[in-house]
């Protein structure tokens, strides 16, 4: 017996190797071409390397010289000299103006003007301070060295600050930006209630579309699957600009309503909320159903008839018996629908209007327009952290909904 | 057998045709694509082959001079020459991305259009925002001023407008009675972004705003907006090949900016590249790219090739040329992060 049970375990065991190495190269693909430069593109929201190895000297030298006390010292301005010297010859001056400039706007040629001529030996002579701040007074400017001051450390919370509206105030303290520049917290709720607000319209137009599917004869039901397939063969692009059209001004359904007499002039239908909920809800849509469909497909026809023969009005019957026996088809298609419509970035720019873009239009901008990656990543990480926080609620509905056996 | 010897020959004969590739310069240019790379093909780029048998080979890019950068510093350099707007060479041409140019290779650089020529490149086009409207669509006198374009009660009807800062606050400026030449000394000045910010305040209601132009374009087909902001080629593109009825109003005041070629630093083809540029600065050549597509290029003769009907549709037209004033690209190097966020954080309220 006792062998028996030893070659079942091997067995199991060499099914679980093969299993394993059989998942290995999936596994090691989303490690090396998903999992790593994730995780090395969020790392950039927290990485103040370009600053901090740029300017090591200059922050050695600081020391506890105040920007408000005077101009900066000779051996500060001395080890400045050397630092940018030696970015240009790295060529890491570029990236440096650029982030010094991130924090005090106006600096970036400064930065890479003094570099060029420290990096050429125009700034050899000791004491260095007079010719520096002679050639460029820029220097002596002490919001510039408090800016400075600030951005020392190798980590950086700057960019994360900044993707919640919050900045670094003068004390050291942090406080909100400007009303004229609070935009992320606003476009990050934006964001989130869109994505709720498609999500459950998606449900509700979902799920007579799949009841249907599932209840009516072979032939029609596949004809009725087919169409709900056929738009997701076609580009998000085309489905998306196709909106622009149907809703324009002189469009089919401006043109049905003023001709029905219902409006006397032509509504603005297009690049409004109104708009984005059509055109997001028209794309998504299919995913729900496909993923109703398949859960319905199991579940027989019969419970329903039983409930209703027993007595239980239409609504109760489906409330009690289809709603619980579908309700993993209706929250996966959820979590799926949720998900896509989050990293939404295209269509709210193609058919939404100013205020209604969401988080990754600005993710996309500082990322390939202004090059401000570290903030790029700090919005991509808000992102993640709604998107982990979304799983957890999924999992804990999961679990909730999950009836107990021999529950009534 | 006979299948054998028959990929042996092809084998050969592709040998051949590498070794001929090899021999003759191959330049890698990067332009902007679509109808412009076409343009500088067919106007500018082929001829040049047939002169000198050298090969160029086009690709695409949108202007990020972080992938020149990231080329100089990985040491595999690709591209040979470049087509950054002149904010981009500027901070490139600052930090040595760029092979400085001579007069030897560029021309007497007084025979340039003010701001395209550079340090570090010499005009690729010369390109204008400008204020352009649909005559089907508003009858009698069309908008004559960018304050006209402001004033939706004599104008009833939306405006497009590009949805980002630069480009936008000087247009909003010159609404506010600039003169296009003054308008960056106006923003410059304590609460001068202030200003323009209150002038958008004014408009924001009868906005449509366009992310691209063909949805700028679209928009003025339809009806959707009576006026917009565009780049003049794809008006004139509208207007000759659809034969629509749209009017640019040059006089409004117009600004215009420039691209420019630019030779990578350290390329592999840097000598052939610059050869390349040499031979492009000669009026005459450049001006191939302006007779197929409606932008002006950085010589002010290389006008003289360009037949005279067709003319008046480039912003570098003497007649139009009065009337604009150039980007400040050293402005936009320093201020076009912080005030496209004021601008996103505007339109969103």
């Amino acid at each position: 017996m006792s062998g028996g049970a030893t070659r079942t375990g091997q067995r199991g065991r060499r099914q679980n190797m093969l299993t394993a190495a059989m998942v290995a190269p999936l596994v090691l693909f989303i490690v090396v071409v998903f999992l790593w430069p994730v995780a090395r593109f969020l790392a950039l929201s927290v990485d103040n390397s370009d600053i901090s190895s740029n300017l090591s000297r200059t922050f050695a030298a600081i020391g506890d010289w105040q920007p408000a006390t005077g101009s900066p010292p000779e051996p500060l301005l001395d080890a400045l000299v050397q630092d940018l010297a030696e970015a240009r010859n790295k060529g890491r001056d570029g990236v440096l103006a650029q982030l010094i400039n991130q924090r005090q706007v106006g600096t970036r040629f400064l930065v890479i003007k003094t570099a060029k001529d420290a990096a050429e030996g125009k700034f050899d002579a000791r004491p260095v301070g007079d010719a520096l701040l002679a050639t460029y007074p820029g220097w002596a400017d002490p919001a510039l060295w408090t800016e400075i001051i600030r951005a020392r450390g190798t980590l950086t919370a700057y960019y994360l600050l900044g993707s919640l509206d919050l900045q670094r105030s003068a004390d050291g303290g942090i406080e909100r930006v400007p009303a004229d520049r609070a935009v992320f917290v606003d476009a990050l709720l934006r964001t989130i209630w869109i994505s709720l607000v498609v999500t459950v319209v998606c449900a509700v137009l979902a799920i007579p579309v799949a009841q249907a599917i599932v209840s009516a004869p072979p032939a029609w039901s596949r004809i009725m699957f087919a169409l709900v397939l056929f738009p997701l063969w076609t580009s998000l692009l085309v489905r998306t600009v196709i909106w622009i059209i149907v809703l324009q001004k002189n469009g089919p359904v401006n043109a049905a309503l003023v001709f029905s007499g219902l409006v006397d002039t032509p509504l603005t239908l297009i690049y409004t909320r109104f708009s984005l909920y059509i055109a997001m809800i028209q794309v998504l849509l299919p995913l729900m159903v496909l993923s109703l469909v398949s859960v319905m497909r199991r579940v027989p026809a019969s419970y329903m008839k039983a409930a209703l023969s027993l007595g239980a009005p239409w609504a109760t019957a489906w409330r009690r018996v289809q709603l619980p026996l579908i309700m993993p088809g209706l929250l996966a298609g959820s979590a799926i629908v949720f998900v896509f419509a989050l990293g939404y970035y295209i269509t709210p720019i193609l058919v939404g209007g100013p205020g209604d873009q969401m988080i990754s239009s600005y993710i996309a901008f500082y990322t390939n327009t202004t090059l401000n990656w570290g903030l790029a990543a700090a919005l991509s990480v808000q992102l993640l952290l709604v998107l982990l926080a979304s799983a957890f609620l999924l999992w804990t509905a999961r679990v909730l909904t999950r009836r107990p056996a021999g529950a009534p | 057998m006979l299948k054998f010897s028959h990929s042996l020959s092809v084998a050969a004969m592709l040998a051949a045709s590498l070794a001929t590739a090899q021999a003759a310069d191959t330049i890698n240019v990067v332009g902007w694509g679509g109808n412009w790379d076409k343009a500088y093909k067919e106007g500018v780029w082929d001829k040049y082959s047939e002169q000198t048998g050298a090969k160029i080979v086009m690709e695409e890019w949108g202007g990020e001079l972080a992938k020149v950068r990231a080329q100089i510093q990985s040491g595999s350099i690709t591209w040979d020459m470049v087509s950054p707007e002149a904010p981009s060479v500027e901070v490139g041409c600052a930090e040595g991305l760029f092979v400085s140019l001579t007069p030897e290779i560029t021309g007497d650089p007084s025979k340039y259009l003010p701001g395209t020529i550079h340090e570090c490149g010499v005009a690729s086009d010369t390109w204008a925002t400008v204020l352009a409207y649909n005559a089907d669509a508003i009858q009698g006198d069309g908008p004559k001023s960018w304050a006209d374009y402001w004033d939706a009660e004599k104008f009833p009807g939306k405006r497009g407008m590009l949805a980002q800062a630069q480009y936008t606050l000087e247009n909003a400026m010159m609404a506010d009675g600039v003169a296009p030449a003054d308008v960056y000394d106006e923003l410059r000045k304590p609460g001068g972004i202030d200003r323009a910010f209150a002038m958008l305040d004014k408009i924001k209601p009868h906005v449509v705003w366009w992310s691209t132009s063909t949805q700028a374009m679209q928009n003025l087909a339809s009806g959707e907006v009576v006026m917009t902001d565009q780049y003049n080629a794809r008006v004139t593109n509208d207007i000759v090949n659809e034969k629509k009825n749209y009017k640019i109003v040059w006089d409004a005041g117009f600004f215009y900016g420039t691209d420019m070629w630019s030779v990578v630093k350290g390329s592999p083809n840097e000598k052939a590249a610059l050869e390349l540029l040499k031979w492009f600065s000669i009026p005459e050549n450049q001006a191939g790219f302006s007779k197929l597509y409606a932008y002006g290029t950085g010589r002010i003769e290389a006008a003289d090739y360009v037949p005279e009907e067709w003319q008046k549709n480039l912003p570098t037209a003497p007649q139009h040329a009065k009337f604009g004033a150039t980007y400040d690209t050293n402005f936009w190097v320093e201020n076009k992060e912080s005030l496209e966020a004021r601008f996103q954080a505007w339109l969103a309220q």
